[in-house]
């Protein structure tokens, strides 16, 4: 036994009856329930106040096929965004993991410097980039493989291309501390019973990572859904995506029960998905 | 077999080249910038036909650009105190304390930050509308420090709960008070935590654009407001010469914490 | 007046009690060891004395005047911990000094004190060291250092040996057994490993379920144990189940369950006639023979196991009835006959060296 193993005594009168050590949060709570919950719940309650009580905001939402395209666009880009983070990022994991020590030290440096650069900064880089007259394109046309300009930017292509950018760190990091935690001895065990590379992947590296793959998904895919500068930079006003939308909602219509509407819908799914996430991988895989 | 490289036979062919592109792509447009910001095309031809310095002496002749970088900092420095101050509080509670729901008090302070951000930001301009705080150094610093407080607490909690709380208590017998213990004892004891919880305070702020988008003012415009203005226009060069400024930054900060790393192994 | 009074001090959490009315009186410059398994209330003893907790009921007074009003840090007492607790940021030469800091002395002294430290535990040499580059032992050392510089009239000890190996440990016994006689502090010790209880004490104050089950020099706890936890805690007994026949005059006769019958054993403790009973005999106080013939109390055993552990051996015998025996023997008086496991053989013990506890 040590000192702190043991609960301390409780010293005054009011700590034996609600525990102590409460004053300390006290202003981390008040800064939260004024500036995060008290103006979060209000917007939400003006969902179903204005213009007047009721649910017609929510009928509006879900009865226009304009919103439903929206939802559609918005869940679209995230699972596509979210498959492709899958299919790149296993594989560089697996690379950082287990590469010598000076091309993984490069490639963890890159994908740190690339994570915490300006998310604008790297967003102009692909406006650049996705132009009609941008680099991209100039390049395949120069090599005679397009004649005419492709469409990369102002469409969910080049929301795609630049969330999946953005995204990768956040499925990256988390899968190379999963693979970094295995025993590379359960291999040599796996080779000895007979197991052929490709049986030892599908059957015990994909099983012992699958936890791992889920939570960065899980995490890429919720980002993904609230993702509001690179949609609105990348994308067209003809593709909108939910977060978009909820600030033109208020920006430019002043509909703030609509837009309170889509911010509920936009919270819920979130929500929802943390909770799957808290369930069944724990609070520690959230943020990798 | 599948953990050792030099044995992963022809897939190892596969996963160096995945890694390759990958690294390509995370790479390029960052050196894309930096190449752009140094580069004499108007409109952003690459390879630049020449070399000039033109969009930085732009960049800092124009006092809108110089009064948004000042802004900024001064609200980034004043989260990050207050950020690191109520967090290491907070922290105290959190993992000292005794009283009842403390995981749901941690989670709901952890909330801001997997919430999306355009909710909190629409949220908040319609309060600070109410308030007039929209467009006031109060209410950025107010609404940045919601979003830096939960990284605060992360880094500082997870930094307590590594710290061995018998070495507080044998300070207190060696006879120093309770808060001097704390303070000659415990923060330096934790003073990785702090300074990576200062560090992310100081960048959600530094990074910060949705919240600022709405709620700021022609008057009082943070940098990212600005190049966003700037962005929905054209894609003029200054705007290179800036980012490279920030990539410059993320280095020279991912550099201190690696220096820090190693300074704190030996 | 003795030095340390421990006054029927008790102590519950909730509806647990910790410890139960103890009470003990402690000389100056005694080295006094609470000894006993974990959850026996040793531990929550010495942080009573400590100031982390406040008894429930009971006082503790230092030098005649109660202690418990103060806080820890005005106690004036000096503590070496389980875990190492050096200030993981000040060197090793700061860390001693760090007590004398927090009581304002002048710089002069503090240096004087620092060296004056370092020399008794023998480490002037790591003065600029930082606590990560010192090993285990080197720690704890420094920790003793530290906890010695305001030159507190009481040491606390808690378990401060239990992260190291076998071989640091007894090295470190011998340190503290010197700085004891070199400084006359009085300490107090926490320990569950009994070796190290019977090397380093004065006195042994034995816990179990929050009481001292007896107080004593260790070879008196050995020798004379009053209950059969305290018999079976130090020295590892072997207890025979046994039915008592007669009992008088603090002996007893008994009789084993393959019906061998034992006459005029010492008793401890209670014993009625027609109970059941548990004969203790020590592990090193046990001899074998080949076959029955040798005069004394014995009984008829066979060699399960036997295991070679450098100057001795240790073997396990079975009874006709199914019960383990232990037992020790240097390795130079082991025959081969005595090692070969499934051997018929007998179990001797002289009659003053076994004794029956009561149920």
């Amino acid at each position: 036994m040590t000192v702190t193993d043991v609960p301390m005594a409780p010293q005054s009168p009011a700590a034996r009856r609600g525990g102590r050590g409460f004053a300390p949060v006290l202003p981390a709570l008040a800064l939260v329930v004024l500036v995060f919950v008290i103006p979060v719940l209000a917007l939400l309650l003006r969902s179903v106040l204005e213009p007047a009580p009721g649910l017609q905001n929510y009928a509006t939402f879900f009865g226009s096929t304009t919103y439903l395209k929206v939802l559609g666009n918005t869940f679209l880009v995230a699972f596509t965004v979210t498959v492709v983070t899958v299919l790149l990022g296993f594989p560089v994991a697996w690379f950082l993991a287990i590469a010598p020590s000076f091309w993984s030290r490069l490639l963890f440096a890159i994908v740190i410097l690339s994570m915490w650069t300006n998310l604008l900064a790297r967003t102009y880089a692909w406006m650049v980039l996705l132009q009609r007259t941008g680099v991209i394109n100039r390049t395949l046309m120069n090599l005679g493989l397009i004649s005419e300009p492709l469409p990369l930017i102002n469409n969910l292509v080049g929301v795609t291309i630049g969330m999946t950018y953005i995204m990768l760190p956040f499925m990256i990091l988390p899968l190379h501390a999963t693979i970094r935690s295995i025993d590379p001895a359960i291999f040599q065990a796996a080779s000895l019973c007979g197991a052929s590379r490709f049986q030892a992947f599908t059957r015990v590296m994909l099983p012992l990572t699958a936890s791992g793959i889920a939570a960065g998904a899980l995490m890429v895919f919720v980002m993904s859904l609230g993702y509001f500068i690179t949609p609105a930079l990348l994308g067209g006003t003809a593709n909108m995506m939910l977060a978009e939308l909820i600030a033109q909602l208020v920006q430019s219509l002043l509909d703030w029960g609509l837009a309170g509407a889509a911010a509920l819908v936009l919270l819920v799914i979130t929500l929802a998905i943390y909770m799957v996430q808290l369930r069944f991988f724990g609070f520690g895989q959230a943020r990798g | 077999m599948l953990l050792d490289f030099a044995r992963l036979g022809p897939w190892r062919v596969a996963l160096s080249l995945i890694a390759l592109l990958v690294g390509a792509y995370l790479l390029l447009p960052i050196l894309l910038i930096v190449a752009l910001s140094f580069g004499s095309s108007q409109w952003l031809q690459f390879p630049p036909p020449g070399w000039t310095l033109r969009w930085y002496e732009d960049l800092f002749d124009d006092p809108e650009w110089i009064a948004s970088f000042l802004t900024s900092f001064k609200i980034a420095a004043v989260v990050t105190v207050l950020s690191v101050g109520i967090g290491l509080m907070a922290s105290f509670g959190l993992t000292r304390g005794t009283f009842r729901g403390r995981q749901a008090l941690r989670a709901l302070f952890l909330t801001p930050m997997i919430l999306p951000v355009v909710v909190l930001a629409v949220a908040l301009y319609a309060f600070f509308l109410r308030l007039h705080l929209n467009g006031t150094f109060l209410g950025f610093v107010l609404a940045h420090l919601v979003i830096a407080l939960p990284f605060s607490i992360i880094a500082i909690s997870n930094a307590l709960e590594r710290f061995d709380r018998d070495i507080e208590t044998a300070a207190i017998v060696c006879g120093a008070s309770p808060l001097e213990a704390k303070i000659r004892v415990t923060l330096p004891g934790i003073r990785l935590g702090l300074i990576s919880a200062a560090i992310f305070s100081f960048l959600a702020s530094w990074d910060e654009v949705v919240i600022a988008i709405f709620m700021a003012s022609p008057d009082l415009q943070t940098l990212p407001v600005r190049i966003y203005g700037t962005l929905r226009q054209d894609l003029s060069p200054v705007i290179a010469a800036v980012s490279t400024l920030l990539i410059a930054l993320t280095a020279a900060l991912m550099a201190a914490a690696a220096l820090l790393r190693k300074d704190d192994r030996s | 007046m003795s030095f340390l009074e421990i006054a029927n001090i008790s102590k519950t959490f909730g509806n647990v009690t910790a410890v139960s009315d103890v009470s003990l009186e402690i000389a100056r410059g005694e080295f006094v060891t609470f000894l006993g398994p974990s959850g026996s209330g040793k531990s929550t003893t010495l942080y009573m004395i400590a100031g982390f907790f406040e008894p429930t009921r009971g006082d503790v007074r230092l030098e005649g005047r109660s202690i418990l009003s103060e806080p820890s840090n005005k106690r004036n007492i000096g503590m070496v911990f389980q875990r190492y607790t050096l200030f993981p940021h000040l060197s090793v030469a700061e860390n001693v000094a760090f007590p004398l800091r927090v009581r304002r002395r002048p710089a002069a002294e503090i240096a004087g004190k620092v060296e004056e430290m370092l020399a008794l535990v023998r480490l002037e040499s790591f003065a600029g060291r930082m606590p990560a580059q010192l090993s285990g032992g080197q720690q704890q050392r420094v920790a003793l250092a530290r906890a010695l510089a305001y030159n507190p009239p009481l040491l606390l000890m808690d378990e401060p040996l239990s992260a190291l190996d076998k071989k640091l440990r007894e090295e470190i016994q011998d340190e503290i057994r010197r700085i004891h006689r070199q400084t006359g502090v009085t300490i107090l010790y926490v320990t569950h490993d009994q070796e190290e209880a019977l090397s380093l004490s004065d006195r042994i104050a034995l816990f179990n379920h929050g009481k001292i089950e007896q107080l004593g020099k260790g070879r008196e706890l050995y020798e004379a144990p009053r209950t059969r936890f305290v018999a079976d805690f130090i020295g590892h007994s072997n207890f025979l189940d046994c039915t008592i026949a007669r009992s008088h005059g603090g002996f007893a006769d008994i009789t084993l369950p393959d019906g061998s019958a034992l006459e005029r054993v010492a008793v401890h403790g209670d014993a009625r006639a027609g109970g059941r009973g548990g004969l203790m005999i020590r592990p090193d106080r046990l001899r074998l023979s080949p076959l029955r013939g040798e005069n004394g109390p014995g009984i008829d055993v066979v060699l399960s196991d036997a295991t070679f552990i450098g100057e001795t051996y240790h073997f396990v015998l079975t009874t006709g009835w199914g019960a383990s025996v232990n037992m020790r023997m240097p390795a130079s008086l082991a025959r081969a006959d005595d090692v070969t496991i499934g051997t018929n053989l007998r179990l001797h013990w002289e009659a003053s060296d076994a004794s029956l506890f009561g149920q």
